[in-house]
């Protein structure tokens, strides 16, 4: 090889040329992604492409017949959609007309899909759109945009999942790429999946070590008040003879919430927060300060806290009660004894149950998403 | 010395023996302290009237520091009822089973939150992306980040 900065080879135009970097190499022609830089002479990509050309008796696999006979199958289908969708031609016109040609031959049969056959790489390459638009009775642009393998394959890809792609399609500036795009459900599936694993915005914020080790401790005595009350964890009371020492430790949070220290530390560890009030040790996603009243906008996606009439007909909203001592079990059975949420759009469940909550509803907002662990 | 969880567990289940569960809801099975059963069923008027449902707690040895796993029981003559928050594999949506989990809520608080989120339903349906999550719901619920985006029901 010379010093000369290695040529690339673009496999839809079947050419050398020097790739747009933007930021992935693309075709300066074409705008396609598929190119390779040549630099082994071993591995020339130009063979590899003659290759296909010229050689491909013994390269195709048993089966690819039938393979490329429902391709067709396909690809037929989705230019008549495109020709419903744009313009009434008579199809009668395009039997000898503008249509793309995908030929293959196989030892002694030859495949022939679509009509014509085209000299690929010298004309444009026609846009997703422009290839939909044509249809059969292209007439004075005879000849122009024969398609290559690859990009039939997207153009395949948007013809199966039309809605939204073909507008991506028409700007060159947003060429699609095969790995864009998902082949089925399952796959799209697991796509949405890896995308939610990967937002922590929800997820309770632990306390930090330094937090922790900074809250009061105190041994229980003789006489303490705390003797009369319970952790709220293990729902234990308090007392001075334990098998465990460390059980005579209380940790009383800033909200004045007293646990036992073995108790609380684990909890700490994994929420910042009171478990009774959860008073915020550290700020907490989607935390409302206090004093602010959280909007109780139905549409407001992941507000969990506002409203009576909550999830769970308000019992299990918590988030209202952030600083209030009365906490969790207030948010949790209020309800019953007519409220004490802040919200102003109901004051009670049994209002709520007739008749203020569905507003949310039907407005395109699904009421769970969800996504896994791992 | 019992861990922290069974401990607790077994106070809890000592005050369901003595105090009995709240109306509606009645214990099935807790013979240790991994997997117990309840029946919940709505009283008075609701749409899910005259309908019982089996309940699932799976508990692991991190309980009450974490949630347990709930579920409604599904196959073997049970269903899950039909809620925009409840699966048809069983699994619920509920903040408090996820992310608004406390160690204060107990396995009853637990009960009686989810009969009141079957109470005050409005209208029977499964949640809109119901299919796509059961295709691809792992067996545990817990390993399931939910969204509780929807406070209206």
């Amino acid at each position: 090889m010379s010093s000369r900065e290695p040529l690339w080879f673009c496999h839809e135009c079947h050419a050398e040329m020097r790739p747009l970097m933007v930021p992935d190499p693309a075709c300066a022609s074409c705008r396609g992604s598929f190119v390779e830089r040549m630099e082994d002479p071993a591995n020339d990509p130009r063979d590899f492409a003659h290759f296909h050309n010229a050689d491909m008796d013994d390269g195709m696999p048993p089966g690819m017949d039938t393979f490329l006979l429902s391709l067709q199958t396909l690809i037929d289908r989705g230019i008549a959609e495109g020709r419903e969708q744009t313009s009434r031609v008579s199809p009668e016109d395009g039997i000898s007309g503008n249509r793309f040609t995908f030929q293959i031959r196989t030892g002694s049969s030859q495949s022939s899909i679509g009509g014509r056959s085209g000299n690929g790489g010298t004309e444009p390459i026609p846009t997703m759109s422009e290839f939909l638009r044509r249809g059969p009775a292209g007439g004075g642009r005879n000849g122009r945009g024969t398609i290559t393998g690859p990009l039939m394959a997207q153009y395949l890809m948007a013809l199966l999942g039309r809605d939204g792609l073909l507008g991506a399609f028409g700007d060159p500036a947003m060429e699609g790429r095969m790995g864009d795009y998902v082949f089925n459900q399952e796959a799209l599936d697991q796509i949405i999946t890896q995308l939610m694993e990967n937002s922590n915005a929800h997820r309770p914020v632990p306390a930090t070590e330094e937090i922790i080790n900074n809250l009061p401790r105190e041994v229980l005595e003789q006489q303490s008040p705390l003797l009369e009350r319970d952790c709220a964890v293990c729902k234990e009371q308090f007392k001075l003879e334990t098998e465990d020492p460390d059980e005579q430790l209380v940790i009383t949070l800033p909200c004045k919430h007293p646990f036992h220290e073995p108790c609380i530390i684990p909890w700490l560890k994994s929420s910042g927060t009171c478990p009774v009030c959860r008073h915020a040790l550290v700020p907490q996603p989607e935390h409302h300060p206090p004093g602010t009243t959280p909007s109780p906008g139905p549409n407001s996606r992941h507000d969990r806290s506002p409203s009576p009439s909550s999830r769970n007909g308000g019992r299990s909203s918590f988030r209202d009660n952030g600083q209030d001592t009365s906490g969790i079990f207030q948010s949790l059975f209020g309800s019953f004894v007519g409220g004490g949420h802040n919200s102003g759009s109901s004051s009670g469940r049994s209002n709520s149950n007739s008749s203020s909550a569905p507003q949310g509803r039907g407005n395109g907002h699904l009421p769970g998403g969800w996504e896994e662990l791992d | 010395m019992a861990s922290i969880s069974a401990r607790r567990l077994s106070k809890e289940l000592t005050e369901i023996k003595n105090e009995g569960c709240p109306v509606g809801i009645n214990l099935v099975k807790a013979d240790d302290f991994s997997t117990w059963l309840f029946t919940i069923e709505v009283m008075g008027e609701s749409l899910y009237q005259g309908e019982k449902y089996t309940l699932q707690f799976r508990f692991d040895s991190s309980y009450p520091i974490s949630s347990p796993a709930v579920q409604f029981v599904v196959g073997d003559g049970h269903t899950s009822p039909v809620h925009p928050h409840v699966y048809s594999n069983g699994h619920i949506c509920a903040s408090i089973l996820g992310n608004e989990w406390s160690p204060v809520l107990s396995v009853v608080a637990v009960c009686v939150t989810l009969q009141s989120m079957l109470a005050s339903c409005k209208k029977k349906e499964r949640p809109p992306d119901n299919d796509r999550y059961v295709r691809n719901a792992p067996d545990n619920p817990k390993k399931t980040r939910f969204h509780y985006d929807d406070d209206t029901v």
